[in-house]
């Protein structure tokens, strides 16, 4: 008996740390909510929320119970199975990728040595719920947002990955707890001084990727109604924004992973160990917010020439230079 | 355009520090059931007849200027003349105000300042008759108004701007509020 609860006590211990990564990071994404809608109401003086709880501090629960509510109704001629599956497939892919990021130098759920790829894959994965939904809910909208997101990932997918290809060679390993660990030993301490148009790059990618203004193209509520979820309800509905903002989190995660030095910070706080990991996560986040008030969306062709033809020789030339930096200095 | 500016997003930068900046000024919400913003003076809200302080009866006379001047024919009167002292009685002083455009010229025209239109504006009704106003309702609605406000009171369409004082009728000339 002993034995058993001897062996099986690694994998409790891992579970225990996923759920309370899952419930922390479920907390953030509901309250990323309601801090993008306060801090765009603010940005546009107005109030945001302020009816449910003491300055609307429980209105992300509150919507939660409204959509658990709601009718949960499937279009008659939608492809069930898919219709079925292509939220979860967004929601799963999006919060996947929080394995293998470190919070902190203790605290990595899946220390894995290619987990710069495994996030590469699953962001891209997760746009497959996107095009899946657009594409099962037969629906000419939902279509036309599917089909944009397809397009939009291809595109965007290359750029984000070829910048992060500089932050790999200059800390040479794909390991994200490496990758913290090279920067701090690094001169500058964080790659986003060196790295600064991957960093660019990376920032505008992540935008596009995690599909928010100003590319929320698939999504466009003015031209396509609301995309590819136009015909979820309820729930199924709530779990693509879940994994919008999911993507959100994770995006800002591996930007501060990847350019900001992690958990590492200009000196210790004690008790906190979380404390530099979550401030920089902060700053990205509100960054997210604070572009989505300000910035109309791209027109489709100029999104499309924008990752082509800027972001992508961008990155490569970033990657030679980087490369070229590596090999002579 | 300058290519230093493209490279850099400076007309994006320019956004971002407006809406940066506009984070910290304050809300120009009202909230609306807790806080009301003050009336503006002549607001043309519910309909009521002036109860006259003296008699404490309406005001109107009955001389169906109102009603004739009214677009959407919306105040229906009787009249009868009262059979001792022969003077006219007001029976019925009706106000569809589902009909009305609340454009005020019954006010402006009363030659006795019998008619008004109050500030109050929260009067929703649930039903159609929640809004035909008689002669006792639009009475009531005056002193529900009244107890509101400063004394005396006077609206500003019971001298409509713009008409010679001396063209006015002689009641109207002389009020000085109610």
């Amino acid at each position: 008996m002993e034995a058993i609860l001897k062996s099986a006590l690694p994998t409790l211990i891992l579970i225990g740390e996923a759920l309370v990564l899952l419930v922390v990071a479920l907390l953030h994404v509901a309250y990323t909510t309601y801090a993008e809608r306060k801090i765009i109401g603010r940005m546009q003086q107005r109030l945001g929320p302020n009816r449910v709880g003491p300055r609307g501090l429980l209105q992300p629960i509150a919507d939660v119970l409204k959509l658990l509510t709601k009718e949960d109704i499937v279009p008659l001629g939608a492809d069930k199975t898919l219709f079925y599956l292509a939220p979860l497939i967004s929601l799963v892919a999006g919060a996947t990728s929080l394995a293998v990021i470190p919070v902190w130098e203790k605290f990595v759920l899946a220390n894995v040595n290619v987990g710069l790829l495994v996030i590469l894959a699953l962001s891209s994965l997760s746009s497959y719920g996107v095009i899946l939904s657009g594409w099962a809910s037969n629906s000419r909208y939902a279509f036309l947002g599917g089909l944009r997101a397809s397009a939009q990932v291809i595109s965007y997918e290359v750029a984000m990955a070829l910048s992060l290809v500089g932050v790999m060679l200059m800390a040479g390993s794909m390991n994200l707890a490496e990758i913290v660990r090279a920067q701090t030993a690094s001169s500058f301490k964080i790659y986003a001084i060196p790295q600064i148009i991957g960093f660019f790059v990376f920032m505008v990618s992540a935008i596009a990727e995690t599909n928010r203004v100003p590319f929320d193209l698939p999504e466009a509520e003015t031209e396509l109604v609301a995309g590819y979820f136009v015909e979820y309800s309820g729930i199924r509905f709530g779990l693509f924004y879940l994994a919008e903002y999911f993507g959100m989190v994770v995006m800002s995660a591996v930007a501060v992973t990847c350019f900001l030095g992690g958990w590492a910070g200009p000196f210790e706080v004690p008790g906190l160990p979380f404390f530099w990991f979550l401030v920089k996560l902060y700053v990205l986040l509100f960054f997210y917010i604070w572009v989505r008030a300000t910035l109309p969306r791209y027109r489709y062709d100029q999104l499309m020439g924008l990752g082509w033809k800027v972001l992508i020789p961008l990155s490569l030339a970033n990657i030679l230079v980087t490369g070229l930096l590596k090999l002579w200095v | 355009m300058n290519p230093l500016r493209t490279i850099f997003l400076t007309e994006i930068a320019k956004g971002l520090a407006l809406t940066l900046r506009k984070m910290f000024s304050r809300p120009v919400t009202v909230q609306y059931p807790e806080e009301k913003k003050p009336v503006a003076p002549g607001f043309r809200g519910r309909h009521a007849l002036v109860r006259d302080p003296e008699t404490g009866r309406e005001r109107c006379i009955g001389c169906l200027r109102c009603a004739k001047v009214c677009p959407s024919r919306c105040i229906y009167i009787e009249t009868e003349r009262d059979p001792e002292t022969r003077r006219l009685v007001v029976k019925r002083y009706d106000i569809e105000a589902l009909r009305c455009v609340f454009c005020g010229y019954c006010e402006e025209v009363c030659p006795v300042n019998a008619v008004v239109l109050t500030e109050f504006y929260e009067y929703a009704g649930e039903r159609r008759e929640d809004l035909y106003f008689d002669k006792e309702r639009l009475l009531q609605n005056w002193d529900e108004f009244i107890v509101t406000q400063k004394r005396p009171y006077f609206n500003p369409y019971w001298k409509p701007r713009g008409i010679p004082e001396s063209r006015l009728p002689a009641p109207k000339r002389k009020a000085e509020g109610v």
